[in-house]
């Protein structure tokens, strides 16, 4: 992994509760002085790592202005990548419980959707709200040091997601 | 991405989609999900003399996790269970050409059949018990 992390690369501590100003600032700072294009006479070397940097301060910017990218990404700094399924440092595995009422909810929603858009409507609303509870409950984990419920809440936000692209009728 | 002939076979005619008496003495139920993406699969068996003699799924999820569960459904059937445990994911990604990106797809099956085995394991020790 990089050296640097998506935060000290922006020049901010590692935190869910960053200053979007200083994110923006920072951020169009330092795009300005590794802008490619400032290097366009110098060396090779010179403007690769021009390039190199600059493609790695959009990166962090990327990650660190979506909230819910953020709290991932501290807890993958945290030792939990939310992007595996390794059962060590990987996401975490969900209780039976939740992946049945998971499944329950994809199988009501035929009967939903047969009761019209304003119910389909409904619904979303609803599992929307759930995610932002979902991500609420991750910040307050992370808060408070615990990166193990901060993972659940998250993994459990990604499941919610899912089930609102299958409201929308995604595949 | 392009899916293979085989998994666009499974995904527009899934086999055994559908579910089972989850309190049957009979049946085993096993559910998964992938965490990174949020699919969803159940996958039921029926055993009767140690051969599994139904299987049917539910998967919510791209068409790789669907394609691997209505495989793993069509090849159990008649399987002894035993046999069924052997089952592993490369076997499932092998025959449905599945890219690198999509192995954790066939995981979730390999996963799914598994639980369910032992879903109905554990109902025939609570009947001796």
């Amino acid at each position: 992994m990089d050296a640097m992390n998506h935060f000290a690369r922006l020049g901010l501590a590692p935190s869910c509760d960053i200053d979007a100003g200083a994110l923006e600032n920072n951020y169009l700072a330092l795009q300005k002085r590794h802008h490619p294009d400032g290097t366009a006479n110098g060396t090779v070397s010179e403007r690769r790592l021009a390039m190199e940097i600059s493609s790695a301060v959009n990166e962090a910017y990327r990650v660190l202005r979506d909230p819910v990218r953020r709290v991932e990404y501290l807890c993958r700094l945290g030792g939990v990548d939310l992007d595996s399924s390794d059962p060590n440092g990987g996401a975490p595995t969900m209780s039976q419980s939740f992946l049945i009422e998971m499944i329950d909810r994809r199988d009501a929603l035929e009967q939903t959707r047969a009761r019209g858009h304003a119910a389909l409507d409904e619904l979303r609303a609803k599992v929307e709200r759930e995610q932002d509870d979902a991500l609420a409950f991750a910040l307050v984990s992370l808060r408070s040091g615990s990166i193990a419920a901060a993972a659940v809440a998250l993994v459990e936000r990604r499941y919610l997601q899912r089930l609102v692209g299958e409201i929308d009728g995604e595949v | 991405m392009a899916y293979s002939e085989r998994v666009i076979d499974h995904y527009e005619n899934p086999r055994n989609v559908g579910s089972l008496d989850k309190d049957d003495e009979e049946v085993g139920t096993g559910i998964v999900g992938a965490p990174a993406c949020g699919d969803v699969m159940k996958l039921q068996i029926r055993v009767e003399d140690g051969v599994i003699t139904d299987a049917r799924f539910k998967t919510y999820g791209c068409g790789s996790a669907i394609a691997s569960s209505s495989l793993v459904t069509e090849w159990v059937k008649g399987m002894r269970v035993e046999q069924a445990l052997e089952i592993n994911n490369s076997q499932i990604a092998q025959e449905l050409s599945l890219p690198p990106v999509k192995i954790h797809c066939s995981v979730l099956a390999e996963d799914a059949i598994k639980a369910a085995i032992r879903d109905w394991q554990a109902k025939q020790q609570a009947q001796v018990s």
